[in-house]
């Protein structure tokens, strides 16, 4: 076989398994919004521009401050002991359900949460207070929320990238001349690190920004609602019986991508110039500026308290029946929540099966295109996952319905797998781009010279040096698959039951101690993953 | 063999034509339906948001089981809008055997169903226990948020707007909205609705709709947008001078009536509402609210309706979805869902056509939390007043 046909061989599993279904979902809601009459509805919608702007006012706060506490925190801590377990740390972090988290924090700080509770013991009050916490007009409550839930996700792209990697040597590199020079090591961080950071981190930022623009669920908990997000009013657009509204759903959901692309795309030309005004910047003398560890630390342990609390808090819910204002224990307790969750084993199963079998064949499918196609191919790779994440799960998934039916996917584990796949490669192909990409290419050179076949290279050395970042890869696969909802239902057609739409049909009754617990089960499956990820990575081959 | 009827259906649909309306007693011989039943697997959608609603669905299985040989599957879901996508995108897609044969459903799911020619039937009206159906004092059994059932759902369950709190804290509930602007000055920041759309949000809207508008009866006809903005003066400025006293002063509402219920229970607020008029009882007995819970509807009566199972045109299994729905008509499984300790959801039949020992099944003691004097129901307004509410309440309080 020649090489490239090599390569088209190897390209054939994914534009079946990803692409094509993808493209089908696409297509179905690309000509749904073709329909005029959708787009006049968009625009005269009286929240439209208000709640336009909250999606990009919140995507892009929660952009900038999750990648501020990330970056403060990585360099601090950079070869420092604690950094050998940052990356294990962060895996704990990310395993928690983003919805989950958004119910958790808000309890934290809601006018009748924990927060106010305590205050309320110290001042005396009967009452919650009148705060303007969660929901408030401006979704600061949301981006608080977001940041906390995005910057360990950075934290552990930033590390991965700084793994075992040539861009990690080369940093190294950097890291010496900058000292002997005299530079602090927040000099070196802001003048020689993060600008290249950046630059290899583009893709998942980029994906961390539509995500905060885009995300419904945690707005819809936690966000604002008069005028709530676009994101929000697209999806209950997109929900309505009337398929009137849906149109005006469809339409609203093609141009927030729109312009989130048209955003993106002029910041990165602006960027780009700007690196050449940049230039005068990295040019002047050493900067002595030093962040201690000791602050990397302390906001680090900021960030783990926090996480602490959410998950004593869904602990305590999860038995809690009532927990009134100002109790700081709830007053009535029930285990009915835990008993119903352990009696049926089937749907944690099915779920367990497909996100892990996602997950495998995203990985898989995403290092054969890494190690057969160019690297400047990735783009048009990265420009379908990125679409697959900023457009609504609903959209895609009754475009994928509609194809589905035609030949017979729907109702079987075939169709849902794939519907899983969907989400699952494009976060694991945009995270596991980046660090993989910059794998030192000494190591093939070597191992070449030593006339390893390239199969053996890569199971005998690549693998090995790389298994943190593949096995958190994975972990972070499970951690998406496992929370499809809306594509699972559609394309399951009702027939596969999983934990997922057990927790989500629950919650819709919104009893809080169901959705704890259901909460904590769905974490409990990845976080075992980035357990494993870490002590797997520890271990030095 | 002849030609069955859901054959000629199933021809039908796959050659893309939709059948009109065709009445041919498809209830008519109960005997023959239920040998066709036998060994069928329905799969009900239904609303899987309760944990005692989803207990009785699973005893609802075990009994149609033992009785016809009838698999009930319940499929779960968070909103009936789900499965009128499903369904009108597997008739899109010429699919003769439909995934759905059973779904929970009413108002304007109902209607959009209804409207696309995705409903069999009609059938419900020649179910067995159609009979003891209180058709007279309930209306709303046969017209849908004031559209005609035509027999293509069979109803199931009756709602009505009702509010609950904590009676340790609410001496006199407000008995209507001129009480609850009353209410609302005197606890300031502590009353609150879930913003329409939200369909709790709507109803609360049309009850101040009902108690503003001057001749209730055109509510039962489709409006225009004149007639509705000539109308619907008088309820705005009743919500203009409500909203000040509102939590957050009305500026931001709650998202839906679930998290109105959870801020209820985190004492956040004074009041919550619901359709269910003993879902106030059934917190109570799981513990999610306190034991001095009380429920309460506006003297004059508040807005009702009845809610009903449906069976798609395309349900390979209809003469079991026929069972099922059946049975969910007998006395028996009407009582035990009436019944607070297991659902709590109120009769859609008459007591008065039943037997003795029928109606026995349906005395159940007073509990806590249950509403101490019931308001007449009062039917839900057409459903044409619905787009049209909505977008009012967003232009008055959305932006």
């Amino acid at each position: 076989m020649t090489s490239s046909m090599m390569r088209w061989a190897g390209f054939l599993p994914l534009g079946v398994l990803w692409i094509l279904p993808l493209l089908l979902g696409l297509w179905a809601s690309f000509v749904a919004a073709l329909d005029g009459a959708g787009w006049v509805s968009l625009f005269s919608h009286p929240q439209f521009w208000p709640a336009l702007k909250l999606s990009l006012v919140t995507g892009t706060l929660s952009l900038v401050i999750s990648a501020i506490i990330a970056f403060l925190i990585v360099a601090a801590l950079y070869q420092s002991v604690a950094w050998q377990r940052l990356q294990g740390l962060m895996g704990g972090f990310l395993a928690l359900p983003h919805l989950a988290f958004a119910v958790g924090f808000g309890f934290l700080i809601m006018p009748s949460g924990l927060l106010a509770r305590m205050t309320g013991l110290v001042m005396g009050w009967a009452d919650p207070p009148q705060w303007i916490t969660t929901q408030d007009p401006y979704g600061m409550s949301l981006v608080a929320a977001l940041v906390l839930k995005e910057a360990p996700f950075l934290i552990w792209l930033i590390a991965s990238l700084l793994g075992r990697t040539d861009f990690a040597q080369m940093l190294q590199g950097h890291w010496r001349i900058g000292q002997s020079l005299g530079h602090g090591n927040a000099s070196i961080w802001l003048t020689l690190f993060i600008p290249q950071i950046l630059l290899r981190l583009k893709w998942p930022l980029l994906v961390v920004w539509v995500y905060g623009a885009s995300v419904v669920d945690m707005a819809l908990v936690i966000g604002p609602t008069q005028p709530p997000t676009l994101a929000v009013i697209i999806w209950s657009d997109l929900n309505n019986v009337d398929l009137a509204i849906n149109d005006r759903g469809t339409a609203g959901a093609w141009f927030l991508t729109a312009t989130l692309a048209v955003i993106a795309v002029a910041v990165h030309g602006v960027l780009t110039f700007a690196t050449t005004l940049f230039k005068s910047f990295y040019a002047r003398g050493p900067g002595h500026g030093h962040i201690s560890s000791t602050t990397g630390l302390a906001l680090l342990i900021g960030l783990a308290a926090i996480y602490g609390l959410v998950l004593l808090v869904f602990g305590i819910m999860s038995i809690g029946a009532l927990w009134p204002y100002p109790s700081l224990v709830p007053t009535q307790f029930r285990f009915a929540a835990w008993e119903q969750a352990i009696s049926s084993p089937q749907p944690l199963l099915n779920s367990l099966s497909f996100a892990v079998a996602a997950s495998i064949a995203a990985l898989a499918m995403a290092i054969v295109w890494l190690e057969t196609m160019a690297e400047k191919r990735d783009r048009y790779l990265l420009v379908l996952a990125v679409a697959a994440l900023a457009l609504p799960a609903l959209l895609i998934a009754d475009g994928q319905y509609l194809a589905f039916l035609q030949v017979g996917l729907t109702g079987h584990w075939s169709g849902v797998f794939l519907a899983h796949l969907t989400p699952v490669f494009a976060y694991v192909f945009v995270v596991l781009k980046g660090p993989y990409r910059a794998f030192d290419p000494r190591y093939r050179s070597v191992s070449l010279g030593l006339n390893t076949s390239a199969l053996r290279f890569l199971f005998a050395v690549k693998f090995p040096l790389m298994k943190l970042v593949l096995a958190s890869t994975l972990a972070i696969g499970i951690g998406v698959g496992i929370a499809q909802y809306v594509s699972v239902q559609l394309v399951s057609s009702g027939r596969i039951p999983t934990l997922t739409i057990e927790a989500v049909t629950l919650a819709s009754g919104g009893n809080r101690q169901l959705l704890a617990v259901y909460s904590l089960t769905l974490a409990l499956v990845p976080l075992i993953a980035f357990i494993a990820a870490a002590r797997l990575g520890r271990r030095l081959p | 063999m002849t030609i069955s009827r859901r054959v000629l259906l199933r021809a039908t649909i796959a050659a893309g034509f939709l059948p009109l309306a065709p009445n041919m007693g498809f209830a008519a011989d109960w005997a023959a339906l239920t040998a066709e039943a036998k060994g069928q697997t329905v799969y009900f959608n239904a609303w899987a948001g309760s944990e005692t609603i989803n207990a009785y669905i699973a005893w609802a299985g075990e009994q149609v089981k033992a009785r016809y040989g009838v698999t009930l599957e319940h499929v779960k879901i968070t909103d009936a809008a789900e499965v009128v996508r499903r369904v009108r995108d597997e008739v899109k897609a010429g699919k003769s055997e439909g995934s759905v044969d059973l779904v929970w459903i009413n108002g304007e799911n109902f209607r959009a169903m209804k409207t696309d020619k995705l409903l069999f039937g009609p059938f419900a009206t020649e179910l067995p226990n159609f009979k003891f159906v209180d058709t007279v004092g309930k209306p709303t059994t046969l017209n849908d948020f004031a559209e005609p059932t035509d027999g293509l759902e069979s109803p199931w369950g009756m709602a009505q707007l009702t509010f609950f709190g904590d009676g340790a804290k609410i001496s006199s509930p407000p008995m209507s909205m001129i009480g609850l602007i009353e209410f609302a000055k005197t606890n300031p920041g502590r009353v609150s609705y879930p913003a329409p759309p939200d369909f709790h949000g709507t109803t609360f809207v049309k009850q101040a709709l009902i108690e503003t508008i001057a001749g209730g009866s055109q509510l039962s006809r489709p409006a225009t947008k004149e007639q509705f903005e000539a109308v619907s003066a008088p309820t705005f400025a009743l919500l203009d001078n409500l909203r000040p006293h509102l939590w957050r002063k009305g500026e931001q509402y709650p998202q839906s009536q679930a998290q109105l219920k959870q801020m209820l229970a985190d004492g956040e607020l004074l009041m919550a509402l619901t359709f269910n008029p003993n879902e106030p009882a059934n917190l109570v007995a799981s513990k999610e609210v306190p034991a001095t819970t009380v429920a309460w509807q506006h003297t004059a009566g508040t807005v009702g309706n009845t809610h009903f199972v449906a069976i798609p045109i395309n349900s390979k299994s209809s003469a079991g979805a026929q069972m099922v729905a059946d049975f969910l008509l007998s006395p028996e499984a009407q009582a035990r869902k009436a019944d607070l300790k297991t659902w709590g959801d109120p009769t859609v039949l008459a007591l008065s056509k039943l037997s003795a020992d029928e109606t026995k099944l349906f005395e159940g003691g007073e509990v806590a939390g249950s509403v101490k004097s019931p308001a007449p129901a009062i039917p839900e307004p057409h459903g044409s007043w619905v787009p049209l509410i909505e977008a009012a309440w967003l232009e008055h309080y959305g932006k």
